[in-house]
């Protein structure tokens, strides 16, 4: 279960980011976030493994509070959320293996990862989770010859290497054709259920969202203004949620898609 | 109000007019005085044009005989230039990582700086003499002096690398928890193998080319047969010597330039 209580993110002197935001992700749910351009979900995300430094808050994943980590504590903490990236982040210059490997990286030794000794047990499991997404037969290629859908598989696998107890996607699907991204929206929900991983998404697209979730959280400036089943998403909370002029295109395109 | 506008100009770096033209006027008069003012004595520069026909019909034709001499020099150029690439980028590597201002705290950054500043401030040729003075004649010297000068440049074109790379994949890597070193084995490595590469072939080609400088000061290998030979007024060995000099110079930039291709 994921707790967040109070947290608050200030660039500089400004106003804040997030702003006393609370948020309990529990069971194997399948949660997107939504909402226009520096609504603050991508901080939110980063703050949960704090890629990005939350400056007031807790955040409680299953008993440990990530805020009050040492940096040694916190790389051990770490390994057990999961990212999925928009730009996926692999390592172009290495074969998938290596890729899906260096989820594993936080587990195993610095001249072991060198030396690309993993373990049979990751190798074996590497394997399975490839097989599972249908790129094992990329094992040996280089990152960069895969497809745009393709290689954010490898991010999943990748992350999901870490065996963690949560999965958090950063816009997953942004980079990716509208067929792809049904795809991947479809493999995170179904992965969500069968590993009972409960997964954050990040995402645009409301309509992906809508089919995808089994809950939404709308987020706007900083504060979340919505949270319930998809259902309950109707054109007034959409409006407030993206009020301003874009909030029309995307409804357009919501009707359209 | 800018609807019916059709002439644009792309605004100035300098915005203040005066400020603009008063640079302007400052460079080109700096430039005219420094030109008037530069002691050329006219008079001893063609006394020189004479001198310098006299080694020139002295270094025709050139004179192979004493070839012994001269392989045995570029052997040894060739050697200081393996050991001086070898121990350069084995140097380097960790030194552009320390000088990277994206990965490395304040402190390390500015030690990493500080060394390759000290290693690019002098040219070879100065370093050679300090080596010469310190470990005395020879190839030893050489290696030294070209060691340092293959950290100025590769360290800090490497350190430029570090600091280009698409940092997303780090930041991948550090969200899974991977320790601070296999990071950057996994993440950063694979980004600037090419360049680290290219660099390295590069910087063979270029101590050949500098061991040869180097040399003169006695720092070993060819540089020092050549200046003998100049010493000696040796000037048809000596245009023996250059000539070899620009053709194997040839050749090593032909070799390299496929090694490159085929690489990268």
């Amino acid at each position: 279960m994921l707790e967040i209580k109070k947290l608050v993110k200030r660039y500089g002197a400004g106003a804040p980011v997030l702003k006393d935001l609370d948020l309990t992700v529990q069971g194997e749910q399948v949660m997107s976030i939504i909402g226009s351009s520096g609504a603050g979900k991508s901080t939110l995300l980063r703050c949960v493994n704090r890629l990005v430094e939350p400056t007031s808050g807790s955040i409680r994943l299953n008993g440990t509070d990530f805020t009050t980590l040492s940096t040694r504590e916190l790389r051990f903490a770490r390994r057990r959320v999961g990212m999925v990236f928009q730009g996926y982040n692999l390592v172009d210059r290495l074969t998938v293996m290596e890729n899906v490997q260096s989820g594993r990286l936080g587990y195993i030794s610095t001249w072991a990862a060198l030396t690309r000794r993993f373990p049979k047990e990751d190798i074996r499991r590497a394997y399975e989770l490839m097989e599972r997404v249908g790129i094992a037969q990329y094992a040996s290629k280089r990152a960069d010859e895969l497809s745009g859908g393709e290689r954010q598989r490898v991010g999943v696998v990748r992350a999901l290497m870490q065996r963690p107890e949560i999965l958090l996607a950063d816009e997953p699907t942004a980079s990716l054709d509208p067929k792809t991204s049904e795809q991947i929206m479809a493999l995170l929900r179904d992965l969500a259920s069968e590993l009972n991983l409960p997964v954050i998404i990040n995402i645009h697209n409301v309509n992906e969202a809508k089919e995808y979730s089994d809950r939404i959280v709308g987020m706007r400036y900083g504060r979340i203004i919505f949270d319930d089943v998809p259902e309950a998403l109707d054109a007034a909370q959409m409006d407030e949620i993206y009020s301003g002029t874009p909030s029309e295109d995307r409804k357009a395109q919501g009707a359209s898609a | 109000m800018t609807a019916n506008l059709d002439y644009w100009r792309k605004p100035s770096m300098i915005k203040t007019p005066s400020l603009r033209y008063g640079i302007y006027i400052a460079a080109i008069t700096y430039f005219v005085l420094t030109v008037a003012t530069l002691p050329i004595d006219w008079q001893r520069a063609a006394e020189g044009i004479e001198r310098a026909g006299r080694i020139f019909s002295g270094a025709f034709p050139p004179n192979f005989d004493r070839s012994e001499l001269l392989i045995t020099g570029f052997l040894e150029s060739l050697k200081i230039a393996i050991l001086a690439s070898a121990g350069g980028m084995l140097l380097s590597v960790p030194l552009a990582f320390m000088a990277a201002g994206n990965i490395s705290p304040k402190p390390i950054y500015y030690l990493g700086r500080g060394i390759i500043i000290i290693a690019r401030s002098f040219h070879p040729v100065i370093v050679a003499i300090i080596f010469v003075k310190a470990v005395g004649f020879g190839p030893f010297a050489g290696a030294l002096t070209l060691i340092v000068y293959s950290i100025g440049f590769v360290a800090k074109l490497l350190a430029e690398r570090i600091e280009e790379i698409d940092f997303g994949q780090v930041e991948a890597l550090r969200a899974a928890g991977a320790p601070f070193l296999s990071t950057m084995f996994y993440a950063i490595t694979p980004q600037i193998m090419p360049r680290m590469v290219g660099l390295g072939i590069y910087q063979l080609d270029s101590n050949l080319r500098a061991s040869a400088v180097v040399g003169i000061v006695g720092a070993g290998g060819i540089g020092s047969t050549l200046a003998n030979a100049f010493g000696r007024y040796d000037y048809d060995f000596a245009l023996a010597i250059t000539m070899v000099i620009v053709g194997v110079i040839l050749i090593s930039e032909a070799f390299s330039g496929v090694i490159r291709k085929q690489l990268l």
